[in-house]
């Protein structure tokens, strides 16, 4: 029964919403007004080196039976999905001749690293902070905390971000200003580059975690203050429940549901990278990548990047989809 | 209340054990007194692991051109002089320019102790002509008939058509064709995708270690630097290590250098202020107002679309031109801190001796016709004066040597005359409305659109805001476009006003100008909508198709024949005015004397100031350590 009226018309819908968003990525870079072979001649020549205009119409054409821009979108297209099942993404324009996959690869797990991290730590203090603060509403340290994450909320995450740089990596000197690891450090699998890895990746988790975990406090904190409003809670309290049991088991765990989906689309959204955090910090990962691929016109790693991003929402979706009767007993699939 | 005290105890150990490594060194394993770091102009490098720089865009200026590269011959601004790299001397043409024979270098080696012979030139030459895919395979391809040596230190070109800049090909100005060293690439299976990892070149420097994720290069310097063109025309380089390194955000860029992390680095206007005011060690090119360096071969300004109404009426671009007020303009461009120049090349080298001095009288005595028999002389020839009083009203301290002034802020430009421009505009049918609002000869409102580069620091964008402002001041309604596609849209025609180069900048040493004048050249040049290589503008002229292939059948080495022909050209530019030359790139470039002292600023510029240049190499023989540690 379920498999059949529910599993099978889902699992259809996760295929159409992956096939249309890969669709969609494929053709929106192609209206865009950026020629990626242009781009390429035109950062060649910006860099100072003469082409002859001549020579250049000839390179044009080099260029776009290179990047496999010839034929019509639709040729393209049908090509693109080919490849795509192979696994292979094609080459990227702007840093030709490296695959798309390679540059994906060496990017991903700084972002994963850094990202998943950041993700789940802040929903994890933010719930546990706000869903207890919501709870006491009333009392004053509750209070105090709402005013202190209503100052560093609105604070826009650049600002932030170059505030704890400044104040961190130059008036303190405690971490480095840039980067993934040190100056000529070679990566290895010693505790040495690990810390080396965490002493850079500190500064910009922690910008990550702050502004992340506020955003998570003040929704979790609504949640909790309508649930504790609830019949049942009051029921609850006049029925002599321990306070404790009530906030954590009949409060936080209800309040928490509309959390776990948020949780699953934040975390599927890692995949897109975090652009700021990573222009900042100079730390690798893909926002980087991805933003210059945008501006060059690199429509393989657009869409490298994006279809991984789709997959991994619509991944995490269904996922969360499938494991709500765990966390939410009223509903099952039947 | 214990617990929360614990967690915060646990807390502040674990920050601490991760942070106070931090303190210990800048460069993992390189002793900082004898390591450099520069930043990265073209920033993150985005292959890491390839420089095979002959396909594709490679972030060159990661070292490979600047330290560990000899191209034949080097471009230096600075001086205005054309440093024989590998080559031996001048290129020698046979009178039709059919052939030329290129003497190189002897005692060269490349980093691997393999010695350069002229077997390396002929191997590249011919490997470029045989795979379509590298980015000069279309230039040689078309030109280059037979390639041969002579001996092993003499190469001769055969080509399939005369052309007396062929050379050029191998002239170093941030670019050029580089030599594959021929005992690796003739190994290689598929020269496109070998990755040439670890690098191998013939400058002063080896690959010592990279960032697989592009924030950093490290070089060392050879052992055997004295085999290199460097070592031998300069001596030996200070530095025993250069380090490469990315800021992606540029107050992370002034942080590194007020703490010694980076000794020089490009920044914005905004950021190279910042970094002076805070003194210390840190120095700009000049040493007092205007600071910047203000040799650099570029010249900025603003492009018409000429295939369009009305920007194909010259009138109309005299018009908007002499609606600027240069004085505004560059005051809110970059605080007067640039050197204009009336004519199509930047105000440096050789230019001002051999064409802007030379052109004085002929830009005094040149004419608009207004109608009804009145005329107006545009040239301003003290311009200069003008600026300094906006700068001393900035509280800055100038000079009143007016000859002095016209070498910092400029020989001379063009009027401010917006009731000249007003005559112009009414004599081809432009009215205005009652809120004093352009109309066009059509009575619809006049709107211009300028496109630009997406960039708040670059000179486009800078040049761009500027005009926006001049135009709507004299009553002109301007929408203002920055697109990251701006390029493109050059490309195709489907723009009016392009903030971008007037002109392509011209070799930066020497006195030809072939390169800024060719791409006016009316062969190539394309319909709207098509994608046009040549000049933005799409501007030509039988007159200047004229001037272009008399100086192409004119010897560059020839001054004076080279000079008269592209003072032609120069003059065609200025009576059809297709791009505005507005001023000469300013680089807001600072330097850190922490580590490192004697760096070619405006008081001694022995070569020229950039670390992305090629001349960066010949610049390290004359950086002394401070010993600070």
């Amino acid at each position: 029964m379920f498999v059949r009226r529910y599993l099978i018309p889902r699992l259809l819908q996760y295929f159409l919403v992956i096939f249309l968003g890969i669709t969609i990525v494929f053709f929106i870079p192609r209206f865009a007004p950026t020629n990626p072979v242009q781009r390429t001649i035109a950062e060649l020549r910006s860099r100072g080196t003469y082409l002859n205009p001549a020579d250049v119409e000839k390179m044009v054409e080099d260029l776009t039976r290179l990047y496999g821009l010839e034929g019509s979108w639709f040729e393209q297209y049908i090509d693109f999905w080919k490849r795509l099942f192979s696994g292979d993404f094609g080459i990227s324009f702007f840093q030709f001749p490296v695959p798309v996959i390679d540059l994906i690869k060496n990017a991903l797990p700084w972002t994963v690293g850094l990202l998943f991290v950041t993700t789940v730590l802040s929903w994890i203090i933010g719930n546990i902070i706000g869903g207890i603060a919501g709870y006491y509403n009333n009392k004053r340290w509750s209070r105090i905390m709402d005013g202190i994450v209503m100052f560093i909320r609105p604070i826009p995450y650049y600002i932030f971000a170059l505030g704890l740089l400044i104040l961190l990596a130059y008036v303190y000197r405690l971490f480095p200003i840039a980067g993934g690891h040190s100056l000529g450090r070679k990566p290895s699998f010693t505790i040495s580059y690990i810390l080396d890895v965490l002493r850079h990746a500190f500064l910009p988790a922690l910008s990550l975690v702050i502004l992340g975990a506020a955003s998570w406090f003040q929704t979790s904190k609504l949640i909790v203050q309508n649930v504790n409003a609830e019949d049942f809670v009051q029921y609850a309290q006049l029925g002599g429940i321990k306070e404790r049991k009530i906030m954590f088991k009949y409060v936080i765990r209800n309040a928490m549901l509309p959390q776990v989906t948020n949780l699953a689309l934040s975390l599927g959204q890692i995949l897109s990278g975090a652009l700021i955090t990573e222009i900042v910090f100079s730390y690798p990962g893909l926002g980087n990548l991805l933003f210059s691929a945008i501006t060059t016109g690199d429509y393989n790693l657009i869409m490298g990047i994006t279809a991984l991003s789709i997959l991994a929402i619509t991944s995490l979706v269904l996922i969360i989809d499938l494991l709500y009767p765990l966390f939410d007993p009223r509903i099952k699939y039947k | 209340m214990k617990k929360l005290l614990r967690v915060w105890v646990v807390s502040a150990l674990v920050l601490m054990l991760v942070a106070l490594p931090a303190f210990a060194q800048a460069v993992d394993g390189l002793p900082r007194e004898q390591t450099l770091i520069a930043g990265m102009l073209t920033g993150r490098v985005g292959t890491p692991g390839n420089f095979n720089a002959w396909v594709g865009w490679k972030w060159n200026d990661r070292g490979m051109q600047n330290l560990a590269n000899e191209p034949l011959w080097t471009v230096d601004f600075a001086t205005g002089k054309i440093i024989n790299s590998l080559a031996a001397g001048d290129p020698i043409y046979n009178e039709d320019f059919t052939k030329v024979t290129i003497p190189l270098r002897e005692g060269v080696t490349w980093s691997d102790g393999v010695p350069f012979t002229a077997d390396d030139v002929v191997f590249t030459v011919e490997t470029l002509i045989k795979y379509p895919g590298f980015n000069d395979h279309s230039s040689f391809a078309t030109e280059v008939e037979k390639v041969y040596k002579n001996n092993d230190y003499e190469v001769e070109f055969i080509l399939k058509r005369p052309n007396s800049r062929f050379h050029t090909k191998f002239l170093d100005r941030w670019g050029c064709t580089w030599i594959m060293p021929k005992h690796i690439f003739e190994k290689v299976e598929d020269p496109l995708t070998f990755e040439f990892d670890p690098f191998v070149g013939c400058g002063p420097y080896k690959l010592h270690s990279y960032d697989p994720n592009g924030y950093w290069t490290i070089w060392e310097k050879r052992e055997d630097w004295h085999n290199t063109a460097t070592g031998m025309l300069f001596g030996e380089p200070a530095p025993k290590y250069v380090v490469f390194q990315t800021y992606s955000d540029e107050g992370a860029k002034i942080i590194a250098q007020l703490t010694h992390q980076l000794d020089v680095v490009d920044l914005s206007a905004e950021g190279f202020v910042a970094a002076l005011e805070q003194g210390g060690t840190i120095r700009a090119y000049q040493p007092n107002y205007p600071w910047v360096v203000n040799n650099d071969p570029c010249i900025t300004g603003l492009v018409f679309n000429t295939a369009i109404e009305p920007f194909n009426n010259r009138e109309v671009r005299w018009a908007l031109l002499l609606a600027i007020d240069i004085v505004e303009y560059l005051a809110q461009a970059v605080d007067g801190q640039a050197t204009l120049s009336p004519v199509h090349v930047p105000a440096l080298g050789a230019y001002p001796e051999y064409y802007i001095e030379p052109m004085q009288e002929w830009l005094k005595e040149f004419t608009l016709d207004l109608g009804n028999g009145e005329v107006f002389h545009p040239y301003d020839p003290d311009v200069a004066l003008r600026i300094a009083e906006y700068a001393k009203s900035r509280g800055y301290e100038v000079t009143d040597d007016p000859e002095e002034l016209k070498r910092t802020f400029g020989i001379g430009w063009y009027k401010y005359a917006p009731d000249v421009a007003a005559k112009l505009l009414e004599k081809n049918g432009f009215t205005r409305d009652k809120n004093g609002k352009w109309l066009l000869p059509d009575g619809t409102p006049w709107v211009i659109k300028v496109l630009d580069i997406n960039d708040t620091s670059h000179h486009q964008f800078k040049n761009g805001n500027a005009a926006v402002q001049q135009w709507k001041k004299f009553g002109i309604d301007v929408e203002y476009i920055a697109s990251d596609a701006y390029s493109t849209l050059q490309s195709e025609g489907n723009f009016q006003v392009g903030a971008v180069w007037p002109a392509p900048e011209p070799w930066g040493a020497g006195v030809d100008l072939y390169r800024t004048l060719d791409q006016f050249n009316s062969e190539y040049m394309k319909p709207l909508g098509v994608l046009n290589q040549a000049h933005v503008s799409r501007w030509s002229s039988p007159e200047m198709d004229d001037v272009i292939r008399r100086l192409k059948a004119t010897d560059p080495t020839d001054t004076e024949a080279t000079v008269a022909i592209g003072m032609e050209g120069l003059k065609l530019l200025i009576e059809e005015m297709p791009s505005i030359p507005t001023y000469g790139y300013a680089g807001f470039l600072t330097w850190d004397e922490y580590y490192w002292t004697n760096w070619p600023g405006s008081e001694n510029p022995y070569i020229a100031p950039y670390s992305h240049w090629g001349t960066f190499k010949y610049m390290l023989p004359f950086l002394e350590p401070t010993g600070n540690k």
